[in-house]
């Protein structure tokens, strides 16, 4: 258990009284705050049935312990109503999950950051935009869950650019990254549905880098659309295209994946069909990299042979996110992370 | 109007590492490369390890990667630390992905 919480003095409840207090002690992520209050974390932290001193996880590389009061408390400084709560705790228990390497994500020299995307009854009772314009800007749920994350990342992780965070020049995604997925007008099930995640409200946690676009106004079948994926997906920029077993995320719009549904495709389909497509020749990778984090088999094709940019068709993940419009993109991961999906509690 | 806010760091729990004391004399010792898995690495740390030696009249005994599967922005396997924790009394990495 942690010890009794830490309180700070402010002079009066001007907005560049906070702004200046967390800027002479290094916090914030440059944009003003709302203060945390002791009425104001008491009231987040009234969503979850929790002890506020339980602790949730220790956030690499400061090794700062994250208990409920200390993930209000961010919550409150990001912008969050209250309700929003449950949600940043669960992508505070997903960041802890092992197999996202948050020591990797925190403090590499890659511009990685936590997407979170928000499924099932939380988009519509909290208020999250799965539609038009769901990267943002505008509206609160997505930009006050996302930047909580970050301030969690930069106050209780100690991920400061220096410090804590390595990357070379960022990213805009690291104030904020949180999306929807838009059930309402995807033709499949969930995405949590598909990984058996059984559950009315989840978040996925996936670390990776600004959103690829990539767009197809009048193909009328879901191949020529596709292409275009797979187009942005073979790039010898992305950490993917040495690391083998990096994930990417296909972020369909609603009309892209209408097209794949009107031909009887299901999003197996759709990432098999991107594991296929999405090569480049065995030779031109290893014209590029002296070194390749390659899987066995990979390592064993001639140069003349065709390399998938991952090595499992099970790491093309794919959601239908946004509105209208025939805009689409990939994510690709940071290489060395996988995501994660967990129920939250509302 | 004066008002109280939380601060929004959280503790640290874990205790804060501490350096290990300095090795008193490493004149005759062995030295160890850990090759933290980024390009070149081996190559600068190496030669930095050479020149100490030469320097203290040491040798540059194992030079080595992590360990099978791990690559920069992973651990070093335990194996390898418990190889360079019995074969010599300094060793040579980098910290950083």
């Amino acid at each position: 258990m942690a010890n009794e919480p830490l309180f700070l003095n402010l002079d009066d409840e001007d907005p560049e009284s906070i702004y200046q207090l967390f800027e002479s002690r290094g916090w914030g992520d440059g944009l003003p705050l709302i203060a945390p209050t002791m009425e104001r974390v008491d009231e987040a932290l009234s969503h979850v049935q929790a002890s506020p001193e339980e602790v949730l996880t220790v956030l690499p590389p400061r090794g700062g312990s994250a208990t409920y009061r200390d993930v209000a408390v961010n919550s409150v400084l990001a912008g969050c109503k209250p309700e929003y709560f449950p949600v940043v705790v669960t992508a505070v228990k997903a960041l802890g999950e092992q197999k996202i390497n948050l020591r990797g994500v925190n403090t590499t020299t890659h511009p990685v950051a936590p997407l979170l995307v928000i499924h099932g009854r939380a988009v519509e009772e909290i208020g999250f935009n799965a539609g038009l314009g769901t990267f943002g800007p505008g509206n609160r749920a997505n930009a006050t869950v996302g930047r909580a994350i970050r301030l969690i990342l930069l106050h209780i992780a100690g991920a400061i650019p220096g410090p804590g965070d390595a990357s070379t020049q960022g990213q805009p995604s690291k104030y904020t990254y949180c999306i929807a997925e838009n059930q309402e007008e995807s033709p499949w099930e969930s995405y949590p549905e598909s990984l058996g995640v059984d559950s009315g409200s989840a978040l996925t946690v996936h670390c990776g880098e600004n959103p690829h676009n990539f767009h197809d106004m009048e193909s009328k079948n879901i191949e020529r659309i596709l292409d275009k994926a797979a187009s942005s997906m073979t790039t010898f920029g992305v950490n993917n295209a040495c690391i083998s077993g990096g994930e990417w995320f296909v972020i369909l719009c609603p009309e892209h994946a209408a097209t794949a549904f009107n031909q009887g495709w299901g999003r197996k389909d759709v990432s098999e069909y991107l594991f296929e497509k999405a090569r480049m020749p065995a030779g031109e990778f290893r014209k590029q990299f002296e070194l390749l984090a390659w899987a066995d088999w990979m390592k064993s094709l001639s140069d003349r042979e065709m390399v998938p940019m991952t090595q499992d068709v099970e790491n093309i993940k794919v959601i239908v996110s946004g509105g209208a419009g025939k805009h689409s993109c990939v994510v690709p991961s940071w290489g060395m992370t996988r995501s994660v999906t967990l129920p939250i509690e509302i | 109007m004066n008002m109280k806010i939380h601060s929004p760091e959280g503790e640290l729990l874990e205790e804060a590492v501490q350096l290990s004391s300095t090795t008193p004399l490493l004149s005759g010792g062995k030295i160890g490369v850990l090759d933290n898995g980024k390009p070149n690495a081996n190559l600068l740390l190496t030669k930095v390890a050479e020149v100490l030696a030469e320097r203290i009249d040491a040798t540059v005994s194992l030079v080595t990667g992590k360990g099978e599967r791990a690559n920069a922005a992973t651990a070093c396997n335990p194996q390898v630390v418990g190889m360079l924790a019995e074969e010599v009394q300094l060793v040579l990495t980098g910290s950083a992905d």
